[in-house]
């Protein structure tokens, strides 16, 4: 009974012991991959180790799903608990540097030649008020996709588009020329920025009622109504069903989208078109960009810089690109001979230089619901843009008020 | 001892412990109301000196910045060092192992950030025409030693920090010690309750009335001796509030006849003119000291009223909180709880592991969303303190004093879907249409089940079971596909017969309807299982005996199989309402709400209010009216059937 009482307590400090030795030098990161690009990251994250096994640090990566995840780090980071380095897209960035004690200011450590790896507007995406908050790592943004057994040359423009789509479509058997999510904001954004529209300007005021936004959505009503060339009621699934069944010609999707298709389809991949009716500016899709953060809870936040520096260098970014498929954000990997020969990373690769990072303000949660409500206001009919955009920017306008008082 | 002694005893012990539990709590109230001025009058002090060096250096070359802070540090003793940072650049410093001017280094971190943060809060507040972030930050790690940093400018531009430390624990300007004051009377409190005793003792407390003198003289003596000590107290910090602002004048004054003399900044002569060296953690001018340093009684009365409202509040609750402990004692609750937890001593012990873990786990989150919803937090003012917050009961009012649901035009009337009746209008309609479909359909499968000599009946119970076994987040998603409008099988279906597709999410009704029938599919298996072992525990010869006496097939089930149903039957019913009340999922998942939000149950509004518009009180202060409700239903669904009774 002593004895083991003795063997219980030596076990215990042993085991503390250890725990204590180990934290000095763990690095703790926090993700949400899944499959080949967990894998591919836990590589990355590996070479990290080796790299610096000269001051014996480690690595522990940590896969947290992804519907908990921010709500997570949330509720651990201001506490003082949690990860050193956290990736996520830069959608909840504003909400976690509003709410304080989340996402540690970076700005300090960078250098130039830091700033200047990126592709352009990656970093826009991870400062918020003029301070950066994080590294971006990889983009996301939709582009145009294409039955290549149906469509032979992808459309340039507008007027191309339409014309080819008309020929595509029979609403009849159900097939259409063009399919994709019109009525999810977060697609339409697209034709928006192509005619100069934003949700919010410079300053944080709302400009969603702005005349170009009305106008945007007017040449969406243009395709959907006069001509004809989209089915009602989209939505992720049923683009993916019927790009599969072969009953749409083309598509505005992004890289998640890539997995989706079956492999009876072949597939090719363009540049959003320009839209003649916006004196041929290009269509501008939204990028979403994941960062990897510094948490503001981290006992060694140099050294987490550090790490989050190397997952945007050129070396990690090959392996991140190649073997987890992301867009990575390094501008010389886009020279390598292995990505610039990949179809899908060079076609989205294209689409960036007429891209725009989606807005990191906190508000954006708020436009979501009201936007996506006037959305299908004006799809089915119910009111003009003018109106529907009218309402919609007033009740985000009240939510913002409710949130923005004064002291 | 008979009961009236007991009654007496009791009287006098209820008084001791009531006045004492309420001399105990305001004194705390007050004590914790004076440490929180001392901390202001200290702050408020150091931010008066930052402010007025950050002024003095504004527009000014580095050099002379550097002369200028140099001589004001020197001047004060109570200034221990100044230090100020440029983006990368620390400008000027007082310390002179800082050798200023010079690039900032590594571990110097945190003065860059803090620099960008106010620089931002800055332009947060021009930004968006309200003011809601500090750009005065101070930092006390040891009591009287402050670190206050403001923002300074350049040709009307940010250009930086000013970081000062302040040392407050040295003699002040004016001389006065204002925060050393009198010790508590207690004098005049212990003498009343004598006194009371005296009384009480020629008097005897009655049983059959429930008001006689004795106990109106506890609750006269009682109230008399605490609002006594409180307006005693009142009275001294009101004074304390008064000498510390006249404290802050003097210092005021003689900084300023130095920056005076010094040519820095020029006193302003005239009262009238804003003071703006006095200001609060928003730079906003206080406006209790005008600037030439003269003190208005008008405003500082009014600043305390301002300032006392909160807490004359919280005197106000520790009364009614002493007087209900009173009032327990006096009435003989007290007495009895205290013989309930001797008598069954084992047995409270025995239940108390779980009783913790209810208070930690049920009774805390529950009280802490009742506190907040009286609060107007959201996303961006969580971290500041809880009295700021505080705003009574406007969240309620907003919610149900909102009696806009609807507006009459020349096109007909228009429904405001976001009001809260119209909301709570769907809610029930969606509970009764549920319950209804989900107990028919339950009790008729129930009844079909229950055939003797049914063939396969374990089969049928199985497969009329599946709907409740499957996650309703799959079922939800399932129905949500089969009611697209072009896709989906419904609509297919009502092609196949020649009929026109329906937009099911475009119409309030057909939305609503949407929602019912995936529900409904969902809940049918638990009212039929809850059924089927109803009936089967009703015993044969019931229906026998009646079959003996010729009642017909409708009088047995009017007359056996529904009374016997009852008790089984109400408790589900009552919980299956509870449930589908605060079913998130399906409205959730199915309609979303759609058509503009016309679909919201309580619940997923609220979720909306909390987690999409980041309005945490207001959706708490929802929360707590959906829980009224429910908790209205309980009550009297529990009154009118005696459901209870049953288990």
């Amino acid at each position: 009974m002593k004895r083991s009482q003795t063997f219980f307590a030596a076990g215990t400090l042993f085991i503390a012991g250890i725990f204590s030795a180990a934290q000095a030098a763990e690095l703790v990161v926090w993700h949400a991959y899944r499959g080949a690009e967990k894998s591919a990251f836990e590589k990355v994250a590996k070479l990290y180790e080796t790299k610096m096994a000269s001051k014996g640090i480690k690595v522990t990566t940590l896969a947290i799903p992804y519907d908990a995840y921010a709500d997570k780090i949330s509720a651990s980071v201001p506490r003082g608990k949690g990860p050193d380095v956290f990736i996520y897209a830069q959608d909840r960035l504003g909400g976690w540097i509003e709410s304080g004690k989340t996402v540690e200011p970076i700005g300090f450590y960078m250098d130039d030649a830091t700033r200047k790896q990126f592709l352009p507007g990656m970093l826009d995406a991870m400062t918020y008020k003029g301070t950066v908050y994080g590294l971006p790592l990889n983009y996301k943004s939709i582009t145009l996709i294409y039955n290549k057994a149906l469509v032979k040359k992808p459309p340039k423009t507008s007027t191309e588009l339409v014309n080819l789509a008309k020929k595509l479509t029979n609403a009849e058997s159900g097939r259409y020329g063009l399919v994709y999510w019109y009525t999810n904001f977060y697609f339409h954004a697209a034709l928006m920025n192509a005619f100069g529209g934003h949700v919010f300007d410079k300053d944080g005021k709302l400009v969603l009622d702005s005349p170009e936004t009305i106008a945007s959505i007017k040449q969406m009503m243009k395709w959907y109504k006069q001509d004809g060339i989209m089915p009602t009621e989209p939505s992720e699934a049923l683009v993916s069903s019927m790009f599969n069944e072969g009953k749409a010609a083309m598509v505005f999707n992004g890289p998640w989208f890539i997995g989706e298709i079956s492999p009876s389809v072949d597939y090719g991949l363009a540049v959003l078109p320009v839209i003649d009716e916006a004196g041929k500016k290009p269509m501008r899709p939204w990028l979403t960009i994941e960062g990897a953060y510094v948490s503001a809870s981290s006992k060694q936040k140099e050294l987490a810089y550090d790490f989050a520096k190397f997952l945007t260098s050129e070396e990690a970014g090959l392996i991140l690109a190649l073997e987890g498929r992301q867009l990575h954000t390094n501008a010389t990997i886009y020279k390598d001979k292995r990505v610039s020969g990949d179809v899908v990373l060079k076609a989205f690769h294209d689409q960036l230089s007429s891209a725009e990072p989606m807005p990191n303000r906190a508000e954006m949660t708020m436009m979501w619901s009201p936007a996506t409500t006037a959305m299908n206001k004006v799809v089915k009919g119910n009111a003009t843009p003018e109106a529907a955009l009218k309402e919609a920017s007033d009740a985000i306008q009240e939510s913002i008020n409710a949130l923005r008082k004064g002291r | 001892m008979n009961f009236a002694e007991h009654l007496k005893r009791s009287a006098v012990l209820g008084l001791a412990i009531s006045i004492l539990i309420t001399l105990a709590l305001s004194t705390w109230m007050f004590r914790a109301e004076e440490s929180d001025l001392r901390l202001q009058h200290r702050q408020r002090l150091a931010v008066m000196h930052a402010n007025a060096l950050a002024l003095a250096v504004a527009n000014t070359n580095v050099e002379e910045t550097g002369k200028r802070v140099s001589d004001i540090q020197k001047l004060d003793p109570r200034i221990e060092s100044v230090i100020i940072v440029g983006g990368m650049q620390l400008v000027a410093s007082t310390r002179a192992e800082d050798a200023a001017p010079r690039q900032l280094g590594r571990e110097e971190k945190a003065l860059f950030d803090l620099s960008d943060q106010i620089r931002t809060a800055r332009e947060t507040n021009r930004g968006e025409d309200v003011v809601r972030k500090k750009t005065v930050q101070i930092e006390e790690k040891t009591i009287g030693h402050i670190v206050v940093t403001v923002p300074y400018l350049s040709d009307g531009q940010f250009a930086g920090i000013l970081q000062m430390k302040f040392n407050t624990t040295g003699p002040d300007v004016s001389g006065a010690d204002i925060f050393s004051p009198a010790p508590d009377s207690y004098t005049l409190p212990a003498l009343l309750f004598l006194a009371a005793l005296l009384a009480g003792s020629l008097f005897r407390m009655s049983t059959e009335r429930k008001v006689d003198f004795t106990k109106l003289l506890a609750l006269g003596v009682f109230l008399l001796i605490a609002l006594f000590f409180q307006q005693q107290r009142l009275e001294r910090l009101e004074r304390t509030v008064t000498q510390a602002n006249q404290a802050i004048a003097a210092n005021y004054l003689a900084a300023a006849q130095q920056y005076d003399r010094l040519g820095y900044l020029a006193l302003p002569r005239d009262n009238s003119s804003v003071n703006l060296w006095d200001t609060d953690h928003y730079q906003r001018p206080l406006g209790l000291i005008a600037a030439d340093g003269s003190v208005s009684a008008k405003t500082q009365a009014a600043y305390f009223d301002k300032r006392s409202g909160f807490l004359k509040r919280i005197l106000g609750a520790i009364d009614l909180l002493g007087a209900a402990v009173l009032l327990m004692f006096l009435y003989g609750y007290a007495a009895r709880t205290f013989a309930a937890l001797k008598e069954h001593a084992d047995a409270y012990t025995y239940v108390a592991p779980a009783m913790i873990g209810m208070l930690v786990l049920v009774f805390f989150p529950f009280a802490y969303g009742i506190t907040l919803s009286f609060t107007d937090t959201t996303l961006f003012n969580e971290f500041l303190p809880f009295q700021d917050r505080l705003i009574g009961w406007a969240n309620f009012k907003a919610i149900l004093g909102d009696v806009n649901l609807y507006e009459r035009t020349a096109g007909g009337i228009i429904w405001n879907y976001q009001n809260f009746y119209w909301t709570l209008l769907v809610t029930v309609a969606w509970t009764i249409s549920n319950v209804t479909i989900g107990v028919t359909v339950g009790f008729l499968l129930a009844m079909a089940l229950n055939t003797e000599g049914l063939r396969g009946k374990a089969i049928y119970r199985v497969l009329l079971i599946l709907p409740w076994a499957i996650p309703n987040y799959i079922t939800a998603l399932v129905w949500r596909g089969m009611f697209h409008p072009q896709f989906g099988v419904i609509n297919q279906v009502l092609q196949m017969f020649g009929m026109q597709p329906v937009a099911w999410f475009d119409g309030v009704f057909s939305s609503f309807f949407t929602g019912v029938a995936t529900n409904g599919w969902l809940s049918f298996p638990f009212m039929m299982v809850v059924i089927l072992g109803a009936l089967q525990s009703i015993p044969k010869d019931m229906y026998e005996a009646a079959e003996v006496e010729g009642a017909d097939r409708w009088q047995r089930l009017r007359y056996i199989t529904l009374p016997l149903l009852r008790p089984t039957l109400i408790p589900a019913i009552v919980l299956s309402v509870v449930w589908t009340f605060n079913m998130f999922n399906i409205i959730f998942l199915v309609s979303g709400g759609e058509p503009g939000g016309a679909n919201e149950i309580l619940i997923t509004k609220a979720y909306k209010i909390a987690f999409e518009n980041y309005q945490y009180a207001y959706a708490a202060a929802y929360s707590t009216v959906i829980f009224m409700i429910l908790l209205v239903y309980g009550i009297f669904q529990t009154r009118i059937t005696k459901a209870t009774e049953s288990f």
